[in-house]
């Protein structure tokens, strides 16, 4: 056997073994999306496919609920904490790295600890809190506490990309007689893009998906985001799981087809180095 | 090491007034931190010296921590814990460590498929997830039990609904769903290593175990280490899985920290022990980090050595 067929076979196996995988791992999904497509004399079929297909459910389901106005509320919540998120860690870790402020490196250790806060011990807190702000079933509810728990994360790593950064860029705008502002605006903001991108999906990501202060903090059914709606379709539909799947499949879909979109920018800003400390 | 700079090297000459107003850089995010980080950190601290509900609290001094620590349900959630991290963790690692050296060394046109399609259960909201995952182990109609019969293992219920099982039926759902996170990790651990350093192990004939084991491991220990800690903190924040499958039952049997400070807070309405609880998983999780840093070094989440 020559080294190329030998190099070769060992492609093809390796290439059959991580499709098997694949496949295994992908079993949740699509059984979700299978139970989702059947009759309903098929959907207590103990197999993971049915034969025939019918689009049925998904019709009724989104005839039926207002699942617009709970993927709006969720987009709402999304975007402004993302938007926060990116302007306040990239504003501070401008402060820490490049203006370089006197106590800001205190300020950052302060602030590093809410990394390893878990959010579990602060529900109760922030519960009450937004209750004494009349915050509860509104956006800002939602936005604030995201953003504080989601900057920590944000500001380690653009504070890293910045301080990597040639200072001498920086040293240049100021000799050129830029404002602190126009420095980080044309100068920072710039070098740091790939950071931003990953800051902002990686953001996304996890607010879109959040469970537990939703749960806490949306309490009226038109205020709900996407991640909290799935538990009232399950007894609305127990008897129906043909209908559940299909919600279920729609509720879950908008963020997968997103990653799918965005997933090479997400990679690449990882593997520039995104997550270093 | 920003101390040092700022000390060797004073910064331009400038009005004490701009100097100040370059502060403004700061003031957002440290404005979130106070009043939705620290100011609900200390509120809790200070309500876990009290009880009652918040109509009418009385001074307790350590009571509720008294009362916290005798429950027998806080034992069995420490447990459920322990099994949580010790289980998830480096089970994750393995798989995800495994995934991503074959997909990163040996394939390439299918890399970013495999890339994206392992992660898939990460963005697919959890609270799907877990509904799912109930219809999968359900007895009669579930895959799980169709499937399993196939190779002679008979399930009579589901796997949730048993105590001595329903903890490890939810770690499994938890390990399937992150997985993909610690295989892209390491993905971006084995692309920052220097490709000559594995070219110079072959050449002096190091392969397969050698290899990996004496070369490979040891120079991803950075992203190991970020997952270590990820891990240990996603162990401590644990809910959506578990308030959604089993709500923490049957009788407290997969009861975690999430659900346990969910039903004394807002069940029951307990606020005092709401906030013991609170306080207990701040310590812990503020604990396992400096243990952590202590041991293992300082930076927080690197995934390239030496940066």
């Amino acid at each position: 056997m020559t080294p190329a067929t030998r190099a070769r076979l060992r492609s093809l196996t390796v290439h059959a073994v991580l499709f098997l995988v694949l496949a295994l791992w992908m079993v949740p999904q699509i059984y979700m999306l299978s139970v989702g497509l059947r009759t309903p004399a098929q959907a207590f079929d103990p197999a993971l496919f049915t034969w025939p297909v019918t689009f049925d459910n998904f019709v009724m389901v989104i005839r039926d609920n207002p699942l617009g106005r709970i993927f709006l509320n969720t987009l709402v919540v999304t975007l402004a904490t993302v938007a926060i998120v990116v302007a306040a860690s990239s504003l501070f870790a401008f402060a820490a790295a490049v203006l370089r402020l006197r106590g800001v490196t205190v300020l950052y250790a302060t602030l590093l600890t809410t990394l390893m806060v878990p959010l579990a011990s602060l529900v109760l807190p922030l519960a009450i809190l937004l209750r004494t702000f009349g915050w509860v079933n509104t956006y800002w509810g939602l936005i604030f506490p995201y953003a504080a728990l989601g900057v920590p994360f944000g500001i380690v790593i653009l504070k890293a990309f910045m301080e990597d950064a040639p200072s001498e860029l920086f040293e240049a705008a100021r000799v050129d007689g830029c404002t602190a502002w126009q420095t980080y605006w044309h100068v920072a903001l710039p070098l740091v893009r790939p950071a931003l991108v990953f800051v902002a999906i990686w953001q996304f990501i996890v607010t879109w998906n959040e469970f537990f202060l939703a749960l806490i903090v949306m309490t009226e059914a038109e205020m709900k985001t996407l991640t909290i709606v799935p538990m009232q379709y399950s007894g609305l539909y127990m008897s129906n799981p043909g209908a559940l799947f299909a919600v279920l499949t729609l509720i879950a879909l908008p963020l997968v087809l997103l990653y799918i979109i965005v997933q090479r920018a997400f990679v690449g800003g990882l593997l520039a180095g995104a997550v270093k400390g | 090491m920003s101390v040092s700079r700022a000390a060797s090297e004073p910064a331009p000459p400038r009005s004490r007034l701009r100097a100040e107003r370059l502060y403004l850089f700061a003031l957002p995010a440290v404005l979130l931190f106070v009043v939705f980080i620290a100011y609900p950190i200390l509120w809790v601290a200070g309500q876990s010296l009290y009880t009652g509900n918040r109509a009418s609290e009385t001074w307790a001094g350590l009571a509720n921590y008294r009362a916290v620590l005798v429950d027998p349900t806080f034992w069995i959630v420490v447990r459920n814990m322990v099994l949580w991290g010790a289980i998830t963790i480096p089970v994750q690692m393995l798989i995800g460590g495994l995934l991503a050296w074959f997909i990163e060394r040996h394939t390439h046109g299918l890399r970013g498929f495999f890339r994206t399609a392992f992660f898939l259960p990460v963005v697919t909201s959890v609270s799907v997830i877990s509904l799912v995952w109930v219809q999968i182990y359900a007895p009669y109609y579930g895959i799980a039990q169709a499937y399993l019969a196939r190779i002679g293992i008979t399930m009579v219920s589901s796997p949730i609904a048993e105590p001595s099982q329903a903890i490890y039926a939810l770690i499994l759902v938890n390990v399937w769903q992150w997985t993909g996170f610690s295989m892209l990790m390491y993905i971006a651990g084995l692309a920052n290593l220097p490709g000559e350093v594995l070219d110079a192990a072959r050449v002096d004939g190091a392969s397969g175990w050698r290899l990996a084991t004496g070369v490979v491991v040891p120079m991803l220990a950075p992203a190991t280490r970020s997952l270590l800690l990820l891990g240990i903190i996603g162990t401590l924040q644990t809910f959506p899985i578990v308030h959604l499958m089993t709500g923490g039952g049957p009788n407290h049997a997969s009861e975690v920290f999430g659900t346990h400070i969910f039903r004394q807070s807002f069940v029951l309405g307990d606020t005092g022990q709401g906030a013991t609880l609170s306080v207990i998983v701040l310590l812990l999780a503020l604990a396992l980090s400096l243990v952590q840093i202590a041991v293992l070094g300082a930076r927080l989440a690197p995934a390239k050595g030496g940066a």
